[in-house]
């Protein structure tokens, strides 16, 4: 049977609703992104009108170009220790708030306050307590006999991404508790009975029926995590600068594309190339698409339906 | 009757237009990257508009790397301000080319800068920005009553430079503050003591391709800057920022601390009590200890303003004797040849420091613009021992970029 033109007039009459939405993801996400693949296929320094065509070759530069896969190692690292620590501090202390303890209203207040409060702003409050000139922290550990722990925290190239890797940790626990808790209260509190009925002691009914149901907090958390730690900037740049110190050694894509296409100071602009922050950019974006895809794929293929 | 209450309605309306008219101001936006420096220079602007009722300058500073990030972008944007800062040399010629810029030559009267000055500005004959903000030098700040009363005076080779390092940490004091988290500190302190090693007739030498970074004496630099850092500064320097760093020396944190003229505004600022003297830094092995000197941001005007022949007459107010001896009296040194600062003994300091062994800062010149970079990301790895002083030179050397 075929549809007359005023059938098909109306089943695409739908569309007309779509096109707001679509004209305003169009301007806002589409075109800046083909605007500035376009600009990472030239030389463009951020200044001037000097611009040449120069095709992939910021591309392939990038690929023998060290800076750029030593900040993603040190992503790399923080995704790993953040995800390990979430998926434990987080998972643990969700449990525990899920046995709704007295005060729990103030505990979830206080654990979730990071969260809310500025990473640069808490950043500077961090840079302050860790100077081992005018901080609290080192003090501090001298005053209960740790000497030894006083130490040099940003200055010294093997313990500066440790602190970076804790200040963002004390940052985002807030949200690893909030989706544990979500995902806790879905439990089905009839399995854990019929499981205890069973005979099942407290230990399997967490690690054999609750855990399990937590696979989709899981999910969305590791995910979650891996966007927010690849994208790190603002921590970085307010406890270590634009250069990573020291020499580097808690330098991030973030850091490493803001440097390369803005410059680390005003004195000088002679190492900045737009462009190639730009391209730079666009890789990290295409890369880690296809690195969530992945994450998806396979964290999907292990949920059980619930 | 009607007719004519209407009339005088209109007329007075015209009238109040017309006054309005009269009375129109023109703003000018204008940004600069020391917001240490507002409440003096609110008050240089204070002083040009009681002179000029129909210019205001809407002045807006940004603090450090974020200034270079958001002009550039604005630039690009065709949105940034009337009057904006740059330093002489490559990032002017840059702006100029980009066609960023208005060509001030012969709109704005140079004639009463000092040769230096005038010279640093004049590309090819053309001046496209002027040192309203003055210059400054580069030495070392030390705390008198903390030499005073250790009974020390200034070093002014390595050898005593060291020597007192020792001394000052034996007895407690962190002997040098510097601020080494973006490595521009740093950066000064290695112009100056290759300055001590090459003088400025070694610098036009190094620019022509006659002198090298790589030179066994200029090493020599570059060892003494490792010694300084890995033995003399205060705990933590590789993450200390720049507002830290400057909070400490002026708190008496450290005894001595490398730093410019204008700095010292930002000191007394901290600490009025602060009681601070000035030498030039401590020479390499037995040479002439050195300053560097500089022209503070020139200011330039948009391409795209709109009422350039305002912009022309604030700066030429500001390069005025009137302005220049507020300039001088309340920030920092002046390029004007006909004012001396009234009463500011840190200025009289510096003045004499530089007359010693003075050098230009490598930035502002387009054969050693791109070695401040170089060192600049490079200083971190010296310091820490990851680098060899012959790698550090090495680097920088590659950096000079030679005429043909």
């Amino acid at each position: 049977m075929q549809s007359n033109p005023k059938n098909r007039r109306s089943s695409y009459s739908h569309l007309w609703f779509v096109l707001p939405g679509l004209a305003f993801f169009l301007a806002v996400m589409i075109f800046p992104i083909l605007f500035a693949f376009g600009l990472s296929m030239t030389d463009w320094s951020g200044l001037g009108n000097d611009v040449s065509f120069i095709g992939l070759a910021n591309y392939t530069e990038i690929l023998g170009y060290w800076p750029y896969y030593r900040a993603a190692l040190h992503n790399a690292a923080i995704f790993v220790a953040i995800l390990v620590f979430q998926h434990t501090v987080g998972l643990y202390i969700a449990v525990l708030l899920n046995e709704k303890p007295r005060f729990m209203e103030f505990y979830r207040t206080v654990l979730f306050l990071p969260v809310i409060l500025s990473l640069v702003a808490t950043g500077f409050v961090w840079t302050l307590m860790l100077s081992p000139n005018i901080g609290l922290i080192n003090p501090a550990l001298r005053s209960v006999g740790l000497d030894f722990l006083a130490l040099q925290w940003l200055s010294n190239p093997t313990s500066a991404l440790g602190v970076v890797i804790a200040v963002t940790a004390w940052n985002s626990l807030g949200w690893a508790i909030i989706i544990y808790l979500a995902g806790l209260q879905n439990v089905s509190e009839e399995l854990r009975q019929a499981a205890a009925m069973d005979g099942a002691n407290t230990r399997q009914i967490f690690w054999r029926v609750t855990f399990p149901q937590l696979s989709p907090a899981f999910t969305a958390l590791s995910v979650l995590t891996f966007i927010g730690t690849f994208r790190t900037f603002d921590v970085v740049y307010v406890l270590t600068g634009p250069l990573g110190a020291p020499n580097f050694s808690t330098d991030v894509l973030g850091t490493l594309i803001y440097r390369t296409a803005f410059g680390s100071s005003s004195f000088s602009s002679a190492e900045i190339r737009f462009a190639f922050g730009v391209a730079m950019a666009l890789l990290t974006m295409l890369v880690m698409a296809v690195i969530c895809r992945l994450i998806l794929k396979v964290l999907r293929a292990r949920e059980i339906e619930t | 009757m009607k007719k004519r209450v209407f009339r005088s309605l209109v007329t007075a309306a015209g009238l109040a237009f017309c006054a309005n008219q009269t009375l129109a101001e023109t703003t000018l936006t204008m940004w600069h990257q020391h917001p240490e420096w507002k409440s003096a220079v609110e008050a240089i602007l204070d002083k040009f508009e009681a002179a000029h009722p129909d210019i205001k300058i809407d002045l807006e500073e940004i603090a450090g790397t974020n200034y270079s990030a958001r002009l550039n972008t604005a630039l690009a944007a065709g949105e940034a301000p009337d009057l904006f800062g740059l330093p002489a040399g490559p990032e002017t010629v840059a702006a100029a080319e980009a066609g960023y810029i208005t060509d001030l030559t012969g709109k704005v009267d140079v004639a009463n800068l000092r040769d230096a000055a005038r010279e640093a500005i004049e590309t090819n004959g053309q001046v496209w920005g002027v040192p309203i903000l003055g210059a400054y030098s580069v030495g070392l700040y030390y705390h008198r009553d903390v030499f005073e009363e250790n009974g020390l005076t200034p070093p002014s080779t390595q050898a005593e430079f060291l020597e007192m390092c020792t001394t000052l940490k034996d007895k407690g004091i962190t002997p040098m503050v510097v601020p080494a988290s973006d490595g521009i500190v740093p950066s000064f302190m290695y112009m100056m003591l290759t300055s001590s090693v090459m003088g400025a007739d070694g610098f036009a030498d190094l620019r022509a391709g006659k002198r090298k970074f790589t030179d066994p004496d200029m090493v020599d630099a570059a060892r003494f800057l490792q010694e300084i850092g890995q033995n003399c500064l205060q705990p933590g320097a590789l993450s200390t920022p720049y507002v830290e760093g400057k909070a400490l020396a002026a708190m008496k944190r450290g005894a001595m601390m490398p730093g410019g003229s204008a700095d010292y505004v930002g000191y007394k600022e901290i600490n009025p009590n602060v009681d601070l003297g000035v030498v030039p830094f401590p020479a390499v092995g037995d040479n002439a200890p050195s300053t560097v000197t500089g022209l503070e941001y020139i200011f330039l005007v948009n391409s795209d303003a709109e009422d350039k022949d305002a912009a022309y007459t604030f700066l030429n107010w500001m390069l005025s004797e009137e302005a220049q001896q507020m300039v001088v009296d309340t920030i920092t040194m002046t390029t004007h040849k006909d004012v001396t600062p009234s009463e500011n003994r840190i200025l009289d300091e510096f003045t004499s420091a530089a007359k010693v062994n003075d050098v230009r800062v490598f930035y502002e010149l387009p054969e050693t613009g791109n070695v401040w970079s170089v060192v600049q990301q490079n200083v971190a790895a010296l310091f820490l021992g990851e680098m060899s002083p012959e790698d550090f030179a090495q680097a920088a050397q590659d950096a000079v970029k030679i005429a043909n």
